[in-house]
């Protein structure tokens, strides 16, 4: 029995971008799968809101009840409230509750063409937070016009009672919280300078741009090829291609750096991107805590820092 | 790139692009639309063929029986005749039960199970002339205008249809979808497309060598026909016998009609009137010089030795005739109208004809000469220049030609009796209305085209119009069929053939027994309509056309035969300046368009054709002079504002900048492939393919039918694959029409959301594929991952099937009506009543509302009724109160499906009966089995689905919605798809379409230098990361946008399984198939497993234990079937009157079968023990 002891390493997060809805980190330190199960976390067991349930009292709209329903449950609802909801399948606390229910009734009165959005939604009054994303009352700003539910002509109407839950994205992808998450492997550039001196500038112009994304740039000045956007290097291949094209095999060597990943995660609106991550570590110590409390207790073992 | 040429005048840009091409196309699509040739051939129909009809054989005379009146002098004869005039057709109508008329638009025929035609009106005349002896003859004219003779079901969008002229909006109204081209026809309900029949041309001849051994090397033949008449095909041929060892030689024989054997052509000459060999010769050799060809005469003037007359020739045909016995004279003249009636109709009948046909004769001869000689090859069956198509319009003239005959024929007995009675005639009720309507309904309905009951009846002519999306309703109303024996093992009518380019799509076809015999319309072919042969006559005569009757034969070597629709009219001594004369006329429109003019130099024959059923092309012409086409730069800038200039198709074709040349006249053609073609011509310096250019192709891509048309890059793909998507395209789910929840199709898919694809061909804009798509735009890796999509299976991305991804929606409509039973018993829809109902269904009534009907949003499954019916069952003891007075007819949902109760229609239907139609829907989601495809014949069914998180994704989080595995492209092929899906990439990030049409100049180097530019992998490559481990995955994955099909093959639709259930009545094994909950067929080759595997136990299991058990009673005495009563224990055979020895067999119920149906034969099987 080996102890993690000295050996064991601390993961860094280093934030690099953070916005509502879009968050790109570094995370280093650790391992593939580390990094791949907190993926998989952000994007199906993150719990969020949904509309879940639909009571169809009136549809006389060109599409059919079970469209309408599909349709609904895939509006992003903003899911701050999560934390305080109870889902179907997990034990009802004192605190929790479960549904939280909107209404939509509207009739299309009007000769022209009119459109049913997010926006006509009626909210819970117990649980007003709870909303569909980019919800607004301003009819006028094409900025906020909500998201289309169906069109309706003269004289149609469509009625409805609709049940929002908690759930996750295992369970039907529009409980996923975020639009993508991924990460990559930090990749390691190497150019060898004895071998790129035997190019011409032609030849190392041409270099530059085989590769399709601005990893290297051509240095007008010193008429070199610098490494630009590492970053951004997807191992297509073609730069290597090129060098052996060229007759330099070894020109550029590039790896892939097992313990330093960067992540990025694109999201609704549901939740912030940043909750979404730390929601995520969250249900990974959870998950983790599970594990251990389940396995035979061993001496050697330290509690996880952070978990009771 | 123009060379610049010093003798041209015209400015450089006056010469047009290939792309300017596509103005012209579209021009086309919409002056013709996708189904002229239906609508072109039915208007032809109602305006002047049915009219024909009428009169030619609309007129009659009847003369009263002679009576016998003895010792009454005949004081005066009376004559009746009856004409059938002008016709009128209304707008289609329905009649309601109560009498009331009403304009019928096909929305309601469709909904109502009515038929959408229109009354059919005749004006009729009774003439009583009466001729008393020296006195002038007394005529009595009565005249009964528009009597109604029937009813005409009316092709939809055609003249007479009540959405002629429609258009947008206002079809909307009509509860018709704009996109809808009509050309088929509504019959109780049912939308019925008349598919075109393929036949041989008639009148022309065929010379074809024969195949050895026969008695004949070669045969010469022609199928006669008179245009437009409804008398049989009268074939003739002649016949060179093969080479039989020395005596007498190859003499050549003709078969004539009604002649039981063959006669040498000398003596038919010579029964024509030719009696002097020399006569003779000049009319088959023209050439006395040709003595090759004279020498081949020899036998057969040698074998006519003995018959030098034209009297001893009529009577040696006339002994071979089919009336023997009869005298000499008889038979002379039997020959004699044998000869003018039956011989080669089609150049004349009747008198002094047979100087016309001894040319004919003649000629006949030298052309099968001229193949015997080996200065010709034989004849191509096959060549498309020698098939006609049979469109609805005469398909519908040849029946409606038999009906009006049949009533003709009987309004004329109704009237020979009433005449001879004495009584009054009475035109009115001789009419009968129901021979028309009925007979026009019964083979539109049925397909079994002729009158019930006669001979010569074709199945499968009409067929229920193919609605599962609208690519496969546009396919089948542009389809063709030949009657060829589907079993005929022989390949070469199925091939494709040359003379097919242009007018048949090459790669639309059925795999299996029907390939190459079904075919279809490439996108701008066209079907010429006929148009009357005597403007083109009188053209002919005209201008210095020589008629036979007043040629000397010996010119006829120096000249050129004149051909008329395979008639031999005259001789031309200038056929180069006749032809361009023609030509000319015809680009001015003064001769009709469709007018086939082929000159053959080698044959020294000019061919006109006028009829109808001929494929052509449009071309666009080219000016031989300046090697130009004669459509210039600014007729398509007229045509590319077609809104205000009004410059369309019409015009172009007027103006002489395009031509149809039909299949015979493409062979004397030299057409360009491009446009560029005639640059490189123009220019000497570059190596041009040849420079006598007389037309160019419009575009290569129209070579291709409505379903090869919406395969992205066809001309990248191994063929069959191209013929495997046209099959599929056909079972693709999307947006089959626009009005589908206002109609009651018996079944129906709708995808949820089709979207037009990120890559197109220019042909699809005007299939409307954008506004009708029968796909989704699908992320597609081609990867081996984890081994779920071997086998052509595909692995589906589950978080996107939740999403929507290709969800669908399947609806199925029920019907049920209340049909009467003699006049006062009739079904009810009702809520049936257990208590006195009989034979109620296994199924719950719960769902019915009180009217006997399941409401709109009742959630139905299983075996549900949801319409009740009842029918009253007859009183089996007057007086005597029965228990159950009503059997129980209701419809309950099929056992294997589910759904939603989506529409209720309760109307009545053409006899006022209340009529019910349900619609039932229900959602398929995609589900491992279900089956889907690309478009380049590459199908698979998913099996296995994952959710997002484990799919592989790509540093921009990318996931694949699909991914199909890479051993299904090696061999199959289809470079196409990869390319397809390289486009596509591209499409969706510059955010345009991308151009897939086949034969034109995009390279996989420039899409792929466009995908670089956009910072992608050239190719197509992406990397990608492991979904379960997150580790890189080592190959790069092509991971690309591609349109994929949903078709219509649904596990939902198929899974089964049985223990036990329903057995036959007969023989009491299980019944077949999944509807019925049947069994699973365990067969002779499952048997023959079992039986070598030595598992007896099993085998009896299965085919006994599990099938049709059974235990019967045997006499051990006699060996037969014993009663046995095993309460009472008591046993006796009939057959012996034994009650002992009596033993218990276990046997099939189909063995004891056997062995009752053997005794009922008078067979005794005995069973010894």
């Amino acid at each position: 029995m080996t102890t993690l002891g000295e050996n064991r390493r601390l993961p860094h997060v280093q934030i690099r971008e953070l916005k509502d809805d879009y968050c790109e980190f570094l995370l280093s330190d650790t391992d593939p799968s580390v990094a791949n199960a907190l993926r998989r976390i952000m994007q199906v067991e993150v719990p969020t809101i949904a509309i879940d349930l639909v009571e169809i009292e009136e549809n006389t709209t060109v599409l059919n009840d079970e469209f309408i329903a599909h349709r609904l449950g895939l509006v992003p609802l903003v899911s701050n409230a999560v934390s305080s909801m109870t889902g179907v399948f997990e034990t009802a606390g004192e605190s929790g509750f479960m549904d939280v229910e909107m209404t939509l009734n509207v009739k299309c009165t009007s000769d022209e063409t009119m459109e049913v959005t997010s926006n006509d939604l009626q909210l819970d009054p117990n649980h007003p937070e709870v909303c569909p994303v980019g919800y607004s009352h301003d009819a006028f700003d094409p900025e906020k016009k909500g998201i289309l539910l169906v069109k309706m002509r003269k004289n149609q109407e469509l009625k409805l009672r609709a049940i929002a839950r908690k759930g996750i994205g295992k369970d039907h992808a529009k409980w996923i919280p975020v639009a993508t998450v991924s990460f990559q492997y930090m990749p390691e550039i190497t150019i060898n300078r004895a071998l790129m001196d035997t190019l011409s500038e032609q030849e190392r112009e041409d270099f530059v741009k085989a590769s399709p994304t601005p990893v290297f740039r051509y240095n007008n000045i010193t008429k070199q090829v610098e490494t630009d956007h590492i970053e951004q290097y997807h191992w297509d291949g073609e730069a290597l291609a090129k060098a052996e094209e060229l007759g330099k095999p070894g020109l550029v060597t590039i790896k892939e750096r097992q313990d330093m990943f960067i992540f990025r995660v694109e999201g609704t609106g549901v939740l912030k991107a940043e909750d979404v991550v730390i929601t995520a570590l969250d249900v990974l110590h959870r998950k983790l805590y599970t594990l251990q409390t389940s396995l035979p207790e061993q001496d050697d073992v330290a509690p996880l820092p952070g978990v009771q | 790139m123009y060379s610049g040429a010093a003798e041209d005048d015209l400015p450089d840009d006056s010469e047009i692009t290939q792309e300017d091409a596509w103005a012209v196309i579209s021009a086309f699509f919409e002056a013709k639309g996708l189904v002229r040739q239906q609508l072109d051939s039915f208007n032809e129909f109602i305006n002047s063929n049915m009219q024909e009809i009428v009169d030619e054989y609309g007129t009659f005379v009847v003369k009263p029986e002679s009576q016998h009146n003895p010792g009454m002098a005949e004081v005066e004869e009376k004559e009746y005749k009856v004409e059938f005039g002008q016709i009128y057709l209304s707008k289609p109508t329905m009649t309601e039960a109560d009498g009331e008329t009403c304009v019928l638009f096909p929305k309601e025929a469709r909904l109502r199970n009515l038929t959408y035609a229109a009354p059919l009106y005749v004006d009729l005349k009774k003439t009583v002339i009466t001729r008393v002896p020296n006195t002038e003859p007394e005529i009595e004219e009565e005249h009964y205008p528009k009597i109604f003779v029937g009813e005409v079901p009316i092709m939809l969008r055609s003249s007479y249809c009540s959405l002629h002229g429609e258009s947008g909006q206002s079809l909307q109204e009509l509860g018709e979808c704009p996109y809808d081209q009509g050309g088929y026809f509504v019959v109780n309900g049912s939308e019925k497309v008349l598919i075109a029949q393929e036949r041989m041309a008639n009148n022309q001849v065929y010379v074809f060598r024969k195949s050895q051994p026969s008695k004949y090397a070669y045969q010469c033949e022609c199928r006669s026909v008179v245009e437009n008449s409804t008398r049989n095909t009268s074939s003739m041929s002649i016949k060179m016998l093969a080479r039989s060892g020395g005596k007498g030689g190859q003499a050549i024989r003709a078969t004539i009609p009604y002649i039981r054997s063959d006669v040498p052509i000398l003596i038919i000459f010579r029964a024509l009137g030719l009696t002097a060999d020399k006569d003779i010769l000049q009319h088959v050799v023209y050439d006395f010089n040709d003595t090759e060809m004279m020498e081949a005469l020899r036998p057969s003037i040698e074998e006519a030795f003995p018959i030098q007359t034209q009297e001893v020739a009529l009577d040696y045909i006339g002994k071979r005739g089919s009336v023997p016995g009869v005298t000499r004279e008889r038979r002379i003249q039997y020959a004699r109208e044998i000869l003018q009636r039956e011989l080669l109709p089609h150049v004349a009948v009747g008198e002094f004809s047979e100087t016309k046909k001894a040319y004919f004769f003649g000629y006949m001869v030298h052309r099968l000469l001229l193949v015997a000689l080996g200065r010709r090859d034989q004849d191509d069956r096959d060549h498309y220049c020698n098939k006609r198509l049979d469109l609805g319009g005469p398909l519908l003239a040849n029946l409606f030609r038999q009906l009006f005959r049949k009533l003709t024929k009987d309004v004329r007995s109704h009237v020979q009796k009433a005449v001879d009675r004495g009584k009054e005639i009475n035109l009115m009720a001789a009419v009968n209305k129901d021979t028309i309507t009925r007979g026009l309904r019964y083979s539109i309905a049925t397909g079994n085209w002729g009158m019930q009951g006669t001979a010569g009846m074709r199945a499968g002519v009409s067929q229920v119009l193919n609605r599962l999306t609208y690519a496969s309703t546009l396919s089948h109303l542009r389809r063709i069929s030949s009657p060829i024996g589907r079993e005929g093992k022989l390949a070469k009518p199925r091939q494709l053939h040359n003379s097919q380019w242009g007018v048949i799509c090459p790669a639309e076809t059925p795999e299996g027994q029907a390939c190459g015999l079904v075919k279809n319309l490439a996108l701008m072919s066209y079907v010429s309509v006929g148009c009357p042969s005597a403007p083109v006559g009188e053209f002919l005569e005209e201008w210095s056309t020589e008629n036979l009757e007043e040629i000397n034969p010996s010119v006829i070597l120096e000249t050129t035969k004149v051909f008329v629709n395979g008639v031999w009219v005259g001789i031309h001594r200038d056929p180069a300046m006749l032809v361009n004369t023609l030509r000319r006329m015809r680009r001015q429109v003064d001769i009709s368009t469709e007018v086939g003019i082929v000159h053959d130099i080698r044959l020294q024959e000019l061919r006109l054709y006028t009829d109808y059923g001929r494929c052509c092309r449009p071309l666009f012409i080219v000016d031989p002079n300046k090697k130009r086409l004669t459509i210039t730069k600014d007729d398509i800038r007229q045509l590319q504002d077609r809104e205000v200039t009004g410059f369309g198709w019409q015009e172009l074709v007027h103006k002489g900048c395009i031509e149809y040349i039909d299949t015979e006249e493409e062979e004397t053609t030299m057409i360009a492939m491009e446009i560029k073609d005639l640059e490189n011509a123009r220019d000497p310096e570059r190596a041009a393919y040849t420079d006598t250019y007389t037309h160019c192709e419009i575009h290569p891509s129209m070579i291709l039918g409505v379903c090869a048309s919406i395969i992205p890059f066809p001309d990248h793909n191994q063929s069959p694959r191209n013929t495997y998507q046209s099959a599929m395209g056909k079972q693709a789910m999307g947006m089959y029409v626009t009005n589908y929840q206002t109609r009651m199709d018996t079944q129906a898919y709708v995808l949820y959301y089709p979207q037009k694809p990120l890559v197109t061909t220019r042909a699809m804009e005007h299939l409307h594929f954008r506004e009708l798509p029968a796909g989704q735009n699908t992320i597609v890796a081609i990867a081996c991952y984890s081994g779920y999509n071997q086998e052509d299976s595909l692995m589906m991305n589950q978080s996107s099937i939740d999403r929507g991804f290709f969800r669908s929606m399947f609806f199925r409509t029920y019907r049920a009506e209340e049909k009467k039973q003699g006049s006062l018993v009739q079904e009810v829809i009702e809520v049936p009543d257990r208590s006195i109902t009989v034979a109620m269904r296994h199924g719950t009534y719960d769902k019915l509302d009180d009217d006997g009907i399941a409401p709109p949003g009742t959630r139905v499954s299983g075996e549900d009724v949801i319409i009740g019916k009842t029918s009253p069952l007859a009183d089996e003891q007057p007086g005597v109160a029965q228990r159950f007075t009503k059997k129980d007819v209701s419809t309950s949902l099929r056992n294997s499906e589910s759904g939603m109760i989506d529409q209720v229609m309760v109307t009545t239907n053409a006899e006022g009966q209340r009529f019910v139609k349900i619609r039932v829907r229900s959602i398929r989601v995609p589900q491992v089995g279900d089956k889907f495809a690309s478009r380049h014949g590459q199908k698979g069914t998913i099996g296995m689905t994952y959710t997002q998180e484990d799919m592989p994704w790509t540093a921009e989080g990318i996931v694949p919605d699909l991914i199909i595995n890479p051993h299904a492209i090696p061999s199959r092929m289809t470079i196409g798809h990869l390319v397809e899906a390289l486009m596509s990439k591209v499409a969706a990030l510059v955010g345009k379409e991308g151009d897939a049409t086949p034969f034109a100049e995009v390279t996989v180097d420039n899409i792929s230098a466009a995908l670089h530019k956009c910072g992608y992998q050239s190719r197509g490559w992406e990397t990608m990361y492991n979904g379960h481990t997150g580790r890189r995955l080592q190959a790069q994955i092509f991971l690309n946008p591609t349109y994929y099909q949903r078709l219509k093959h649904m596990v939902d639709d198929k899974i089964h399984s049985r223990g036990r259930g329903p057995v036959q009545i007969l023989t009491r094994q299980p019944v077949e198939g999944r509807a019925r909950d049947g069994g699973l067929r365990f067969g002779e080759m499952e048997r023959d497993c079992i039986i070598s595997h030595g598992s007896a136990a099993f085998l009896k299991e299965r085919l006994f234990d599990q099938s049709d058990a059974y235990r019967v009673h045997v006499c051990d005495r006699c060996g037969l079937f014993a009663v046995a009563n095993l309460k009472k224990n008591q046993f006796h055979c009939p057959a012996c009157k034994n009650t002992t020895g009596i033993v218990q067999v276990h046997m099939p119920y189909a063995c004891k079968l056997l062995f009752q149906e053997l005794m009922a034969m008078a067979i005794a099987p005995r069973m010894q023990f």
